[in-house]
């Protein structure tokens, strides 16, 4: 029997301990998610207080000592006078009353380090009460154990904190505690039944066996991969594209910043990033880069913007002798977007947005960025360009060297690449080519040799493989990065300037076009249509961009003059440049999601990085099914509730009618369904006996006879009424408690 | 006329304590034996001698300030014997009718079949016409007119046993059975210097009596408690252990002991518990078994409990119909 008591002194402790293990768990993840620093003083400090709620009965002295350790705390983290010294309190009240006031006036941000302790101190001051009681007097821990799963779950999902330990550790805690629970609820029932039946103590050997087991089954057993992608990108960006984190193998496309490491799938998202009204259907440039690094791409300089006056545009990327068109477009960037950069034309000339608005341009790379006045919220702006169609004749025949500032910047490539790729390249094409005709060659090996345009499985390129290397002779499969990279790499070895181009294509054309002069239309263009091409430079000319990836069509015109020579090798090109706007809606519209998705890439795969854009409906199916899970889980826990609550209206608006048969009828009713059915061959008068047996009363048999005369004699005694709804009260309060 | 039933119910209460008095531990059977004599039917009793069957029926008739008449039913009993002779007066010149044992107002008829049938029928004849024929003159028997008839088990040796049709006539039939230890010893301790039976005195007159059996066929028996009968008793007909059911007689007197039962429960209308409670002791000798039901150890009691589980009992009123 000693052993038994000391046994039963041990549980509360250990589930106690369990508590404390699991609250401990919400701790770890703030040195990572906030910027608290010295969590360990936190935890001693949680320890301390659910120890002294343990151990020690009186309340004041319980809250004296926590209130000591917290002077403590603060004294050790903060203040350097001498603990309870007078300067100490001094020190202490300042910062009470400087914060107090702060907090009056809803500064938050400007809260002193300390205060905030201060207040996250009593915080869990509160917790170690909250959870002492809960754990040790209510003894109902499990909604704590659901609430830490669910809290490391969500950390783990929003936030850097990486969880997969934490929920191993709180499944073990949770286990060995609710097994201890359950034993001590065995234990109890069997004291109260049989005297002598103890358990012995090694009932523990086998709980710790199964949890063991359990985790180690539950640790290297095979996992389903999450069945929905990672939400967090979705709900952080519309087109936002601040992604944090690097080398993610599932991306969400739209414009980014940052390419230097490519690859790797990604999903789609449709949420809008600018509206254009233009007379056809371009490309919308933003910058290019220069630097490939074997993974990605970079600039071989920083950014220099400079101011656009009057928004006039001197950077030119081809030569003035080139063909051009007058057009003008105008451009809307959407509310949500944050894209930072100003989308423009091939040719583009003059912005023009009010006098509120200053461009900045970067020469090297092309990208511009606009100051907005305060009072605008959204982008929008007026731009005049002077749209190229390139002879092919000329590009054919250009002759000459390229400029030496544009072979030092735009022929780079790492050392690292593989030799095949230079050899590839070799092989693609002709020595005695022009340059436009090996431009060309390589434009369309790509799809003619079976490179499948995919965004699902691209893998990035680990360790030392490049990029363009695992495109080329490994996967093959892949998006408009690969398919862009890999020309700019194919041509630079072969000694042809090139640069990788990132923008968005033309988008959509909007369903609902507004009235607009008749040959413009409204395109609607969206993080899927981010989108990444090659400019090849030509002597005199300038940038001629190309666009390699399979299912896409250059956008750019290029005409040939008057037959010079039938025997061109380009016939493509010509038929192209005319009817690129069709044949790029129809190829679109075959290739369906597959073109959409692969403009998103191109821009996007660099930049969003942190994971995988989810469909909103999915997210919103996601949760809702979470939601009627949990509704239905409620209605669940408590169907014995509103059971009760059901009957006891039924019942009320019975006794209203002020009918004995209906009432009686109802009465029946339910105690066939809560305690005993009656037999059909039993009388009221038996099955009245049978039910206040097992009630404990008689009443049951009291109003059997009130109903009995109702049924059986057709009157019911005046008087008995009264006797009536009281015993039927009773009865419906007996049967339901 | 409420006033009237409870006075009466109350007298009814006071006269089974006046019994139970002499009849210890035999409440059922005491309370049954009343009930058909209220209803003015009769009883068979089936049982061994010595169990106090004539002690009840004395001690019925003292209650209620009744003559009491005993028929012991030898062999040897003529009909004469029972209903009476005429014999001629030589003073008065003509026959004088002389009343036999059965003009009585309580009649206990000892060991039935031991007698002939031609002596059973002239009893039953008188049971069931309330008057007797003798030498072509017919006698009107008075109210009350209550017949308490014993049998010995049916196998016993030198029995005559009664025809269905005659068992028909008795409204229950009734078994006493030993007492038990305890009431035994009561019995003992209270016979021990006199009997109870000599201290029994008259609870009420024959004309209350007379107003009670009135009073009893004005107790309410609602339409579905009638069906309920009907449905017991139809169920009777169509069990295949048995080879003849209850006649239409039975559910007469079914309803007949109930409405007596239902006066004796101080209620004025019967209710299925009354129903239910008789049937095994109006059914049961009505009914005729298989000859396989029989041999498998089936008894009507056993049949009539199943039935009564099987048929439902009515909790709810029938508007239509």
């Amino acid at each position: 029997m000693n052993n038994h008591k000391s046994l039963a002194d041990f549980y509360p402790f250990f589930i106690y301990l369990a508590g404390f293990l699991l609250f401990w768990e919400w701790l770890r993840p703030l040195a990572t998610i906030t910027d608290t620093g010295s969590v360990y003083v936190f935890v001693i400090y949680t320890a301390i207080c659910f120890g002294v709620s343990y151990y020690v009965k009186n309340p004041f002295l319980v809250s004296f000592i926590k209130l000591m350790t917290l002077f403590i705390a603060i004294d050790y983290l903060f203040l350097p006078e001498q603990l309870f010294s007078p300067a100490w309190f001094d020190e202490l009240r300042l910062h009470v009353g400087f914060n107090i006031d702060i907090i009056m006036q809803q500064e938050w941000q400007e809260m002193t380090a300390l205060f905030r302790s201060l207040l996250f101190f009593l915080l869990l001051w509160l917790m170690s009460y909250l959870l002492h009681y809960w754990f040790l007097i209510a003894k109902r821990f499990f909604l704590f154990i659901l609430l830490t799963f669910i809290y490391v779950a969500i950390v783990d999902t929003f936030t850097m904190y990486d969880g997969s330990s934490a929920i191993v550790r709180t499944f073990v805690i949770s286990l060995v505690a609710m097994g201890i629970t359950h034993y001590m609820k065995e234990n109890q029932g069997e004291k109260a039944t049989t005297t002598a039946k103890e358990l012995s103590g090694y009932w523990i050997i086998p709980l710790l066996a199964m949890v063991v087991l359990a985790t180690v089954v539950g640790y290297f057993a095979p996992k389903f991969d999450p069945q929905w992608p990672d939400p967090v990108p979705f709900i952080k960006s519309t087109a936002e594209n601040a992604g944090f984190q690097e080398g993610d193998t599932v991306r969400k496309v739209g414009y980014g910043e940052d390419d230097s490491r490519l690859g790797g799938s990604f999903l789609a998202d449709d949420s809008p990033v600018f509206e254009a009204i233009a007379p056809k259907r371009q490309y919308w440039r933003i910058e290019s880069k220069d630097i490939y690094t074997g993974k990605g791409w970079g600039r071989s300089s920083d950014l220099n913007y400079l101011p656009l006056e009057d928004g006039i545009v001197e950077w030119e990327s081809f030569s003035s002798d080139v063909e051009t068109t007058d057009y003008q477009a105008s451009i809307q960037f959407a509310e949500e977007t944050n894209l930072p950069k100003v989308v423009y034309p091939y040719g583009v000339a003059r912005f023009n947005s009010g006098p509120s608005t200053q461009f900045f341009m970067d020469n090297a790379s092309g990208m511009i960025e606009a100051e907005l006045s305060e009072q605008d919220i959204n982008l929008s702006y007026l731009v005049e360009y002077q749209y190229p169609s390139f002879s092919v004749d000329r590009l054919q025949e250009v002759e000459g060297d390229d400029p030496e500032s544009i072979r030092d910047r735009y022929l780079q490539l790492p050392d690292e690449l593989p030799e095949r790729v230079r050899e590839l390249a070799a092989e693609v094409v002709d020595e005695d080519e022009s340059r436009y005709e090996k431009a060309k060659k390589i434009e369309s090996y790509f799809s003619n040799n079976g490179f499948l345009y995919q965004t699902e499985d691209v893998p990035v390129p680990e360790g030392d493989e490049d990029y363009v290397d695992q495109f080329l002779f490994e996967t093959q499969v892949g998006y408009c990065d690969n398919f862009s990279t890999s020309m700019v790499v194919m041509l630079r070895s072969l000694d042809i300037p090139a640069r990788w181009v990132k923008g968005f294509t033309g988008g959509e054309m909007a369903e609902d076009q507004p009235s607009l002069p008749p040959e413009y239309q409204l395109y609607e263009v969206t993080n899927n249509n981010a989108h990444s091409w090659v400019e090849v430079f030509f002597p005199d000319i300038g940038w001629v961009p190309f666009e390699p990836t399979s299912g896409f069509v250059n956008p750019v015109d290029f005409y040939e003059e008057a037959s010079t020579d039938p025997n061109n090798p380009n016939e493509p090109t010509t038929p192209e440049e005319d009817t690129t706007p069709e044949e790029e809606e129809e190829t679109e519209e075959t290739a369906g999601q597959e073109l959409d998705l692969e403009d998103e890439n191109a821009l996007g795969a660099g930049g969003d990085g942190s994971g995988s854009g989810v469909n909103l409906t999915k997210w919103i199916i996601t949760v809702s099914i979470i939601a009627l899970v949990a509704l239905l889980f409620m209605v669940y826990r408590k169907r014995d509730d509103i059971k009760r609550w059901y009957w006891k209206k039924r019942a009320k608006k019975r006794l209203k009618e002020d009918n004995v048969e209906h009432s009686y009828n109802f009465l029946l009713m339910l105690l066939e369904k809560k305690v005993k059915r009656r037999e059909k061959g039993q009388t009221l008068r038996e099955y009245a006996k049978t039910i206040d047996d097992w009630l404990l009363t008689d009443d049951m048999s009291k109003i059997t006879s009130i109903r009995e005369r109702n049924l059986y004699r057709e009157n019911t005694g005046t008087n008995e009424k009264d006797d009536f709804t009281e015993l039927f009260e009773n009865l419906i309060g007996q049967i339901l408690p | 006329m409420e006033q009237e039933m409870s006075y009466y119910q109350d007298q009814v209460s006071n006269i089974l304590a006046n019994i139970r008095r002499v009849m210890i531990g035999k409440d059922q059977v005491t309370t049954l034996s009343l009930v058909a004599f209220l209803a003015e039917g009769h009883v068979l009793l089936e049982d061994v001698p010595g169990v106090g069957k004539t002690m009840l029926v004395r001690a019925m008739a003292k209650s209620l300030n009744c003559n009491f008449k005993r028929i012991q039913f030898t062999p040897d009993l003529l009909p004469s014997d029972v209903t009476g002779v005429s014999i001629y007066n030589p003073k008065e010149l003509e026959f004088e009718f002389r009343s036999g044992p059965i003009f009585g107002d309580i009649v206990l008829a000892d060991e039935i079949n031991r007698t002939s049938p031609k002596t059973q029928s002239a009893l039953l004849e008188a049971m069931e016409e309330m008057n007797v024929t003798v030498d072509g003159m017919t006698k009107s028997l008075e109210k009350p007119f209550f017949v308490m008839a014993t049998q010995n088990p049916v196998d016993y040796e030198g029995t005559y046993p009664l025809p269905e049709a005659q068992l028909d006539r008795f409204l229950l039939k009734l078994r006493m059975g030993y007492p038990n230890e305890i009431d035994e010893l009561e019995m003992l301790n209270r016979t021990d210097q006199s009997h109870p039976i000599e201290e029994i005195q008259a609870v009420m007159q024959k004309e209350e009596l007379l107003a009670i059996q009135e009073l009893i066929e004005k107790i309410y028996i609602d339409r579905t408690v009638k069906k309920y009968i009907i449905q017991i008793v139809t169920k009777t007909r169509s069990d295949d252990k048995v080879q003849l059911g209850a006649s239409p007689r039975g559910s007469i007197a079914l309803m007949k002991a109930a409405k007596a039962y239902a006066f004796v429960q101080n209620r004025d209308y019967v209710i299925p518990d009354d129903i239910k409670y008789l049937a095994p002791f109006v059914l049961a000798h009505r009914l005729i078994l298989n000859p396989e039901a029989k041999y498998e150890g089936t008894t009507a009691d056993r049949i009539i409990h199943d039935i009564l589980t099987e048929v439902e009992v009515p909790i709810t009123k029938e508007y239509s119909r």
